[in-house]
């Protein structure tokens, strides 16, 4: 579909073949340019009925509901849904921290970590982000919506608008090849950032590891719905950081450049589980109460899953089959 | 703390072992990138509480278990929990056993006396400590006598009961002066006292001098002071203060004086004392009400009898203490209290007459010879007890008849000549005459000595009123003397020779620890003191001296348990026990209680006074007197079964086992919530 000489690492054409059967579809009304899949605010000329509106005059008298006349001698007219397009802006985390996990994460005392399920090892964060923004990306693409991504880091390290084209999505994919994670996490404020410089209702979709602090992101999250966005987030984590299984002193290196940590795992492990776990409810308690769809991920499942987990969700949310 | 095996203890810088494997296992660490820093860095910040205490504590229990494995194996021996000192295994062990009769006191009917718990724990922790040699010290005299087997301490004879006080501090002395002569590495001193006062003496000089002693010797001496406590239970003591034989024919008669004494006023009891002469006893009850009461002039009719001396017991029922139960007392005939006054004028010689011919008790004759200068040879000597001589110093035949008198045991009181200038190169007993010294003011003597000799206190303990005297005029001496009253500036009164020139000759007898011969520096005219006009002084110093004499004229002698009755029954012939023997009392004659014949004449042996009082002497004041040596006390009691010294190994042991159970418990995963024990991908995928 999309004329693409160079080959994508991040994309599997199996699994997009067969995620494709699931539309993306936004949770919330969008207000695009052209005529697509996804609800807008606007009445159109869908089949999808809306409600009936008071004539008045100057309305196409097409419209007007004469069933309706017949049994309330009053005039109506009668409104259809508008179906538009989807602008979809991907936000990736290129911090420092994106770059944990997989074959470059020595695995040393750790057990039992980094592994799946069904024996394959466990990808980079980073890895895993592009594959989800790849995927994403190319779905709505091929469903006709405008796709835009923003690489997030010390700030916003690159952006690009959304757009329709198919050339404009080879670009989307070159800013995904080129994404190298380095760098603090300023997350919030280049959220702050987009729900500023977004001017259309979008589907924000980030994916990172929100290794910042939960009030920061729920007042980003909060400027992105004031701005009337969709917003999904992926919150990749590590099954490395979420076991901590390390049992020899071990000395740990910050991946976004502060000071090392020399500390005896065996003594710290269950404090660094509790804290972990406070952080983890405190997110969730966040999310809930500000409608975000939130989808924690280990790097460790597979992205077709997850993936396929989002897209069902969000197309039973809407009735579709 | 002591080890049997100090050596071990060079493996306590074991002890660092856990910190050192802490460091190297610090050192083997591993490098890991990290993306979920701040949650370690929030576990950091909590666990720099109880966990930091936690790992400080493991630390210090595996150093805790390292350190009891290193002191189990050294053999570490406890002396009594609450006394513990430090030493290690001893070269030599001294064990001074105080024997004396207040030892004997029991704390039941049943249980052990002090001497004998005493021995029992002595010997034990001995073989527990294993010296190198063991030595035992009883008899000052004697020394240190080596001990082979010191488990068999208990069955010594020398380690037995006896009536003679413990001088602790010539037995301490002797212990020195063996430790200085044999150069012994580590010594133990093991003194099992129970702090009689009278055995300590701890008000003597001498003390400061054996603490000095002991501290200049190059090996390093440890005391161990088995102490023992008073005993609770009641305990009654018996002494007979006079029997004195009256009558004549079939109306001889014995007038004995008994005394009871207790160690505390109780309530009234009566006490039966038991008479026993000649194998006849009769009982007379005395009621005690207070601490002391006393029978007086007990009359026992003897009748006629071929043999004019006798001896008996007085006894009371058995209580606490055993050996203040008896007293033994000999009789006979009392010899004249004959006394020779030399003086250049017979009258300045007549208030010495006097005074030394007024017989102190009803019965007794005394009589008192008033000769010239030369003519002491034929006036009687053989059968005097005192000769006063107040003129030049004699020479000649006299000089014979006089070191003759004193080696017999006679006694000898010298007083200055009206002009000892012209025979000041005279001196008797290695003493002479210098010249008169005027004294105005005239002077009081400021010290004398209470404890002993003429001028002793009474047998109540009131001092003699030496104080009141005046002297107006003395006359300086020459020589070696041991003084015993002092004028004002040291200058003697009454002085005793230091040594006597004539002591050892052949037939002295005894030996004495002092001469026979006393100097007093002034006359008993008004001119020269008030000797005279306050005669009481006069009267008992005489009187005391005349006893002195009578000694070797009598054929009975009362004498105290100890080395000098062991002299007295050593120096004649072979002394024959007429009493019973003490079970578990020394067997050498002179140191435990009973009447011994020495040929014609009869010794008795009995505890000095001193014994029958309980005074003890205070802890403190025999820590004043250890101070800057080891010294640990260890309380005992009478009968007890406890041991001195034992091996506490087990008790490391079990200090091992708990430090390792508590390291264990320590060491234990704390409990994992449930959140976090369900945690792991597959929970996590299902949670997400």
């Amino acid at each position: 579909m999309i004329p693409d000489r160079q080959p994508r690492a991040f994309l599997d054409p199996q699994a997009l073949a067969r995620l494709a059967a699931v539309p993306l579809v936004a949770r919330k009304p969008m207000v695009g340019g052209v005529s697509g899949r996804h609800a807008s605010p606007h009445r159109g000329s869908s089949v999808e009925f809306a409600e009936y509106r008071k004539y008045v005059p100057g309305d196409d008298l097409r419209r007007l509901d004469w069933r309706a006349f017949g049994r309330s001698d009053r005039f109506y007219v009668k409104e259809y849904e508008a179906d538009t397009n989807l602008r979809l802006c991907l936000v990736l985390d290129t911090s420092g921290s994106m770059g944990f996990g997989g074959a470059a994460q020595p695995a040393a005392g750790v057990r039992g970590a980094g592994t799946r399920a069904d024996g394959a090892a466990g990808m980079r964060r980073i890895d895993y982000a592009r594959r989800i923004c790849g995927t994403l990306g190319y779905l709505a693409a091929a469903q006709g919506d405008a796709v835009g991504i923003s690489c997030a880091a010390d700030g916003l390290v690159r952006s690009l608008p959304p757009r329709r084209s198919p050339a404009h999505l080879r670009l989307v994919f070159d800013v995904l090849d080129e994404a190298v994670p380095t760098g603090e996490t300023r997350l919030p404020e280049v959220l702050h950032e987009l729900a500023e410089t977004i001017r259309q209702r979008a589907l924000v979709v980030i994916v990172s590891d929100l290794f910042v602090e939960p009030a920061a992101l729920e007042s980003a999250f909060g400027h992105l719905r004031f701005r009337r966005h969709d917003v999904a987030v992926f919150h990749l984590l590590d099954p490395q950081e979420m076991a901590f299984a390390f049992h020899r002193p071990t000395r740990f290196l910050d991946m976004e450049g502060s000071a090392a940590i020399f500390a005896d795992p065996v003594e710290i492990a269950d404090r660094y589980r509790r804290a972990l776990d406070d952080y983890l409810a405190g997110l969730r308690r966040l999310v809930l109460e500000s409608g975000i769809d939130y989808h924690r991920v280990l790097t460790s499942e597979p992205v077709e899953q997850v993936l396929a987990r989002f897209l069902v969700g969000r197309a039973a949310a809407r009735g579709l089959r | 703390m002591t080890f049997l095996q100090p050596w071990m203890l060079v493996a306590l810088p074991l002890v660092s072992l856990p910190i050192v494997i802490h460091l190297i296992n610090q050192r083997r660490f591993q490098t890991v990138p990290w993306a979920a820093m701040r949650f370690l860095l929030s576990a950091r910040a909590l666990s720099r509480g109880y966990s930091r205490l936690r790992h400080w504590l493991v630390m210090a229990l595996r150093m805790l278990a390292v350190a009891a494995v290193v002191f189990a194996v050294g053999r570490p021996l406890s002396r009594g929990w609450l006394a513990l000192a430090a030493g290690g295994r001893p070269d030599t062990a001294i064990v001074i056993l105080d024997r004396s009769p207040s030892m004997a006191e029991r704390d039941g009917v049943a249980s052990d006396t002090k001497l004998a718990t005493g021995r029992r724990q002595v010997a034990e922790a001995l073989v527990t400590l294993g010296a190198t040699r063991t030595l035992l010290l009883v008899d000052p005299d004697r020394g240190p006598v080596e001990v082979a087997d010191p488990g068999a301490l208990e069955s010594l004879p020398a380690a037995g009961a006896s009536a003679a006080p413990a001088d602790m501090p010539r037995l301490l002395e002797a212990a020195h002066d063996h430790l200085r002569a044999s150069g012994a590495g580590t010594t133990e001193i093991w003194i099992c006292s129970d702090q009689r006062s009278n055995d300590w003496a701890i008000d003597a000089p001498a003390w400061g001098g054996i603490r000095d002693a002991f501290a200049r010797l190059p090996q390093p001496v440890r005391f161990q002071l088995v102490a023992f406590e008073a005993a609770s239970a009641a305990n009654v003591a018996v002494r007979v203060n006079a029997a004195v034989l009256e009558g004549r024919g079939d109306e001889r008669r014995l007038s004995i004086t008994v005394a009871l004494a207790r160690d505390a006023a109780a309530g009234p009891v009566t006490v039966p004392v038991t008479i026993e002469i000649g194998g006849a006893s009769s009982t007379v009850d005395v009621p005690l009400a207070e601490r002391e009461a006393v029978l007086a002039h007990h009359a026992i009719p003897l009748g006629a009898a071929t043999e004019p001396r006798g001896w008996g017991r007085v006894s009371i029922p058995a209580d606490a203490n055993a050996a203040d139960n008896d007293f033994f007392f000999v009789f006979d005939e009392a010899p004249p209290r004959r006394t020779l006054v030399v003086a250049e004028e017979a009258a300045a010689a007549r208030s010495l007459a006097l005074a030394a011919e007024i017989p102190p008790a009803r019965g007794l004759a005394a009589t008192a010879t008033i000769v010239a200068p030369g003519a002491l040879e034929t006036s009687g000597l053989e059968d005097a007890a005192l000769v006063l001589w107040q003129a030049p110093l004699p020479d000649g035949t006299d000089r014979a008849a006089l070191e003759a008198h004193v080696a017999r045991g006679g006694q000898v009181i010298l007083l200055p000549p009206s002009r000892p200038e012209e025979t000041s190169d005279r001196t008797f007993a290695g003493v002479g005459w210098t010249a008169w010294r005027e004294h105005d003011p005239p002077v009081a003597p400021v010290t004398w000595r209470t404890d002993r000799d003429l001028l002793a206190n009474t047998r109540s303990g009131a001092a003699l009123p030496v104080g009141g005297l005046v002297a107006r005029r003395t006359c300086g001496l020459a020589g070696d003397v041991v003084t015993l009253a002092g004028l004002p500036g040291g200058h003697p009164l009454l002085a005793r020779a230091a040594t006597s020139e004539v002591e050892g000759a052949a037939g002295a007898g005894p030996v004495r620890p002092v001469s026979n011969v006393a100097f007093l520096t002034t006359t008993a005219a008004p001119k020269d003191s008030t000797l005279a006009a306050e005669g009481v002084v006069l009267y008992c110093l005489l009187q005391r001296a005349i006893e002195r004499g009578l000694l070797p004229l009598s054929n009975v002698r009362l004498v105290e348990a100890g080395g000098e009755a062991a002299a007295i029954l050593r120096a004649g012939a072979t002394p024959r026990r007429l009493s019973p023997p003490v079970a578990g009392a020394v067997t050498e004659p002179g140191w435990t209680a009973g009447v011994y014949a020495l040929g014609d004449r009869l010794v008795a042996v009995n505890r000095p006074q001193a014994e029958d009082a309980a005074t003890l002497v205070d802890d403190a004041r025999i820590d004043e007197a250890f101070a800057g040596l080891a010294l640990t006390r260890i309380e005992g009691q009478a009968g007890g079964t406890g041991r001195l010294v034992q091996e506490i190994w087990r008790g490391f042991l079990v200090a091992v086992i708990l430090a390792l159970v508590g390291e264990g418990l320590l060491c234990l995963p704390s409990p994992l919530r449930p959140e976090t024990a369900a945690r792991g991908p597959r929970a996590f995928e299902a949670a997400a």
